[in-house]
């Protein structure tokens, strides 16, 4: 059973949906009782980072989601949003804390200054810099997923970034360490290449993490 | 590199796909849209476009059932329009599965709204569709309540303040052109792009692979296609073929994806 966590912040349904249609059972929810019977974990997000931080500390999800995934060691997803929160703290209307699992700050996209368009809306190219599981069988010459956003986790620490993009600025499209992996793109919403990773994800197990 | 997107517009009445000309005439049914939908993903379109036509409470049960289905065996980005007035409106939409949402009437009656959708659920799921008209030679005005009711607002200064309230794309719909496949606005394509710092789609008048890579040139992020999928033999896939070969960024075709 995959737990797709739900904070208010939208985009839940899609997620349950690709789980659906790969033939996985998913439940969407916030309560300790469901989420530690899962065996994965998935972070899905769109919107404000204040807003969601506020709406996961008044679930108790922080604390909730420290005991299984970096206690216990299930394998976590985090997804857009949800992989910014992971970060120390963002830059986005004000400074706020994160749940600080990776360090480094959510920064606002430069692209604005090389007069590109902003938010960065669209399908776009990831480079792969590490293996991981999650992206077996995936081909480079074609690895093309869907993103939109205006912020980005700007990753401290090198051997933590998975992958990158190119917008205006290499950006830190995926981040991993032990049993998490977090994307600024939407796997559930990049078709065949997003559902392979999808796949990937829930065949991955802590053995191999 | 960020790729320049193909997006089918599918417009929605009685549950139904249709497509019109110059908002108002020539209807045509093209049938079922979830199908139709699905047919679009196998092809590896970007995104699709929904709008409701008919901006009822009805319709929007009807659209609201489209989405639910759509995406659940659809999953790449859909940006759904039509009567929406409400951030319950708005937050039903996206709960159905839409990815963004599109609004016309609803801004023009109170631009306000737009910092508050903004505010909530963030610039990136916030597209102003703007449906203008050339009133007078060189003189064009936005219209809302689906092209019946004229406003005092220039295209293009209503996209500039459009983008200061938060919304993070623009739809440029030119009336005169919708359904006529005789090419997009190119002019105002230019104008806009230039001028804004969101992205902007270009929509109504494609009618052929040379009018897609012009308003590409004219500095579109994405075009938007109805007729011209509907009624040629112009696939996504011809299209898609037709801007890499003029050297225009766009994602590879499917089968060769995986």
């Amino acid at each position: 059973m995959i737990a797709i966590i739900d904070y208010g912040m939208g985009n839940v349904r899609s997620v349950f949906n690709a789980m659906e249609y790969l033939d996985y059972d998913s439940i969407i929810s916030s309560d300790y009782s469901d989420i530690e019977h899962c065996s994965h974990i998935i972070l899905p997000g769109v919107g404000a980072f204040a807003e969601a931080m506020k709406n996961i500390r008044k679930r108790s999800l922080d604390k909730i989601l420290e005991q299984e995934v970096l206690y216990k060691g299930k394998p976590f997803l985090g997804i857009c949003l949800g992989m910014q929160l992971l970060a120390s703290s963002s830059e986005e209307f004000g400074v706020h804390d994160g749940l600080g699992w990776f360090k480094g700050q959510v920064l606002k996209l430069k692209a604005e200054e090389d007069g590109l368009k902003m938010p960065h809306i669209g399908w776009n190219d990831i480079k792969i810099c590490k293996e991981h599981p999650i992206f077996k069988g995936l081909n480079q010459d074609t690895a093309t997923f869907y993103f939109v956003h205006s912020f980005h986790l700007n990753c401290k620490d090198e051997n933590e970034q998975l992958a990158y993009c190119e917008y205006g600025e290499k950006f830190t499209a995926a981040i991993f360490r032990d049993n998490i992996v977090a994307t600024q793109f939407h796997p559930e919403k990049s078709q065949d290449n997003g559902l392979l990773l999808l796949n990937n994800f829930v065949c991955w197990r802590r053995a191999d993490a | 590199m960020l790729k320049k997107r193909i997006i089918p517009k599918f417009l929605i009445q009685n549950g139904r796909l249709v497509k019109a000309q110059q908002f108002h005439n020539n209807f045509r049914e093209a049938g079922n849209p979830v199908s139709t939908a699905r047919v679009y993903n196998d092809y590896g379109v970007d995104e699709i476009i929904f709008l409701d036509i008919e901006a009822s409470p009805s319709g929007r049960q009807t659209v609201v059932e489209v989405i639910k289905k759509a995406s659940e065996a659809i999953f790449m980005p859909f940006t759904v329009g039509g009567g929406i007035r409400s951030i319950a409106d708005i937050n039903e939409l996206l709960r159905a599965g839409a990815d963004k949402v599109a609004i016309n009437t609803a801004a023009l009656d109170n631009p306000v709204f737009i910092e508050q959708a903004a505010y909530k659920y963030g610039s990136q799921c916030l597209t102003i569709a703007i449906d203008y008209r050339e009133v007078e030679k060189g003189k064009f005005r936005v219209f809302s309540n689906g092209g019946y009711r004229i406003t005092d607002w220039d295209p293009l200064e209503w996209s500039r303040r459009m983008e200061a309230a938060g919304c993070g794309e623009i739809i440029l719909c030119s009336i005169d052109r919708d359904g006529m496949m005789s090419g997009y606005d190119l002019d105002m394509l230019e104008k806009a792009s230039a001028m804004l710092r969101i992205p902007v789609i270009a929509s109504s008048g494609a009618g052929s692979l040379e009018d897609c890579c012009r308003a590409f040139e004219s500095g579109a992020a994405a075009i938007a296609i109805s007729s011209m999928f509907l009624f040629t033999d112009h696939s996504p896939i011809k299209v898609r073929s037709y801007l890499a070969s003029q050297h225009i960024s766009v994602r590879a075709s499917r089968n060769s994806r995986n």
